[in-house]
């Protein structure tokens, strides 16, 4: 219905239109006028013509509404007042369909707009005479441009995430709002007895490592790994993700008072505080949520190159020390020693 | 308890105890450590008394310590022998055995001077006397985290080479003992107890000089 409004205005001349019947070409009739002017070479006088033909088929429908309207005049008889009424009738309508006839016509005669312009009707906003109180025309533009950007952006960006599979939980994994709830039990939640298997499996693999698994609060479960003579680790698990690891030293005190596991309190060497952040820094590298058994197993073969924590020196440097701690990065893919300012 | 070095800094030329004392903490300072208290180490010697040594076994001495970092503690020991580690009370004990062991107190050796913490290392810059007399300087390097001495062995050197210079020693010989053993006080304590016998005797041969 605002369509039909806005076509009264740029039709300020015609009668007000009857609301439920708009010429159905009316608007390709405006952009034909307006391709007119874009190309002089088009037939202008077959747009005045058309321009003239449309005002008469929009009288002339108003004509019938208004027939209707009125409805049957007071004369003396009922048969000469339907006789009047049903004449008044048809003749209107037949002065529609002479009107609607002539525009189409007429139509054929102005010829196609052309498709050339890259923006189609809209590159008609172009033709605005304001620009300054509407520079339509310059945002259209910008916004076009922006759009293509964000596309090609979002195209690279969802192929990287694809090939890295960054997926930290099962909620992120791209799928409907509705899958979702679905989604998250599979990989979240696993039969003990499975974990319990994985871990006794990283457990006999590595034989310099130590894993006491235990259950203190419900399903979860809290693994003790002590590697070699260097260090124990902490690590809280939710199902078979990694949520949370501490890193403590060899001779540290890793139970509370009452003898449960301390998963708070941080080591009181720097050291240990160092290699805890990487240790986080390493279980967000570590993800692949399709098989939750490969991260934990990369995760303790990362964790595994700690034995030599105090022996290797940094690959880049050569030194021991660097602010008094030792190398205590280890690249995650090479396992390779570095201070934490000398990695890359 | 980590892994620890104690060593002796040769006093330097032209300068007193005092003096070496000062530039080694004034070293470690700038390398960013921090003051921590004080600390100390003394050391008694016993003799053992004729009713054993007439059974053949020839005068061995046996050495009581302390350590401010186990104040609860005393440590007991013989030279190349095992290492006793007793309550502290343990001094009360020794006066009851007086007829086996004889304090010999004019060997009493004491190291005492500032701790110093930098990062997870603990240093101990102490000065070593003997009656009222400064007779040396001992250097305590200590690497917290570590259990295991061979483990960490070349990154304490580095960090001893850092304020020590060319006085940096050579493993300590209990680390050769040790394997992959884990680090005790008691090693600790046979250390100071080399490191004082070894001052006792470069005080003892210019004093034969000069007889």
């Amino acid at each position: 219905m605002p369509r039909a409004a806005a076509a009264g205005l740029h039709f300020p001349a015609c009668p007000a239109p009857p609301r439920c019947c708009r010429p159905r070409r009316e608007g390709a009739v405006r952009a034909k006028m307006a391709e007119g002017v874009l190309s002089p070479g088009v037939n202008l006088e077959a747009f005045s013509q058309a321009i003239a033909a449309i005002q008469a088929l929009r009288s002339s429908v108003t004509r019938v509404f208004d027939c209707l309207k009125d409805g049957m005049r007071n004369k003396e008889t009922l048969e000469g007042r339907e006789k009047g009424f049903v004449a008044a009738f048809q003749e209107s309508l037949h002065s529609v369909s002479r009107d609607l006839g002539e525009l189409e016509r007429l139509s054929n005669l102005v010829g196609k707009p052309s498709e050339n312009h890259p923006l189609h009707n809209s590159g008609l906003l172009s033709l605005d005479p304001v620009q300054d109180k509407t520079p339509l025309y310059s945002q259209l533009l910008q916004a076009y441009k922006w759009s293509n950007k964000l596309q090609y952006h979002a195209g690279l960006a969802s192929g990287l995430l694809n090939q890295q599979s960054l997926k930290r939980s099962a909620n992120q994994m791209g799928v409907s709002a509705k899958r979702r709830p679905k989604a998250q039990p599979t990989t979240l939640v696993l039969p003990p007895q499975y974990v319990d298997d994985v871990i006794n499996r990283i457990d006999r693999m590595f034989p310099e490592m130590s894993i006491q698994l235990s259950r203190p609060n419900g399903t979860s479960a809290m693994l003790l790994v002590t590697l070699g003579k260097v260090l124990k680790v902490i690590v809280v698990m939710r199902s078979l993700f990694i949520d949370r690891t501490i890193v403590k030293g060899y001779n540290e005190n890793v139970y509370t008072d009452d003898g449960k596991l301390d998963i708070w309190s941080k080591s009181n060497y720097q050291v240990f505080q160092k290699v805890t952040d990487h240790a986080t820094t390493a279980l967000l590298h570590y993800q692949l949520p399709q098989m939750p058994d490969v991260v934990v197993r990369s995760f303790m073969t990362w964790l595994r190159s700690y034995i030599k924590l105090f022996q290797a020196p940094c690959q880049r440097c050569g030194k021991f020390l660097q602010d008094g701690l030792p190398p205590t990065w280890r690249d995650f893919r090479t396992l390779e020693a570095f201070h934490d300012t000398c990695r890359q | 308890m980590g892994v620890t070095c104690v060593t002796q800094v040769p006093v330097l030329e032209g300068k007193s105890v005092q003096q070496t004392v000062e530039l080694l903490s004034k070293k470690l300072e700038l390398l960013g450590a921090e003051k921590h208290g004080a600390f100390g180490v003394d050391c008694e010697t016993y003799h053992t008394a004729a009713a054993i040594s007439s059974q053949g076994q020839t005068g061995k001495l046996m050495y009581v310590m302390h350590n401010s970092e186990y104040p609860l503690s005393c440590f007991a020991l013989f030279e190349n022998g095992p290492c006793l580690i007793a309550d502290a009370n343990f001094d009360t004990l020794m006066v009851k055995l007086k007829g086996f062991f004889q304090n010999a107190k004019a060997n009493k050796i004491e190291s005492r001077g500032t701790r110093y913490q930098y990062c997870d290392f603990l240093v101990k810059v102490g000065t070593v006397t003997m009656g009222p007399s400064a007779r040396g300087i001992s250097v305590e390097v200590e690497y917290c985290p570590c259990v295991i001495a061979n483990d960490c062995w070349n990154l304490l050197m580095e960090f001893m080479q850092s304020f020590m210079g060319s006085h940096t020693p050579g493993i300590p010989s209990v680390f050769g003992t040790k394997h992959d053993s884990i680090y005790s006080p008691a090693d600790t304590m046979v250390q100071y107890m080399e490191l004082f016998n070894k001052i006792r005797k470069q005080q003892q041969v210019p004093v034969a000089g000069i007889r």
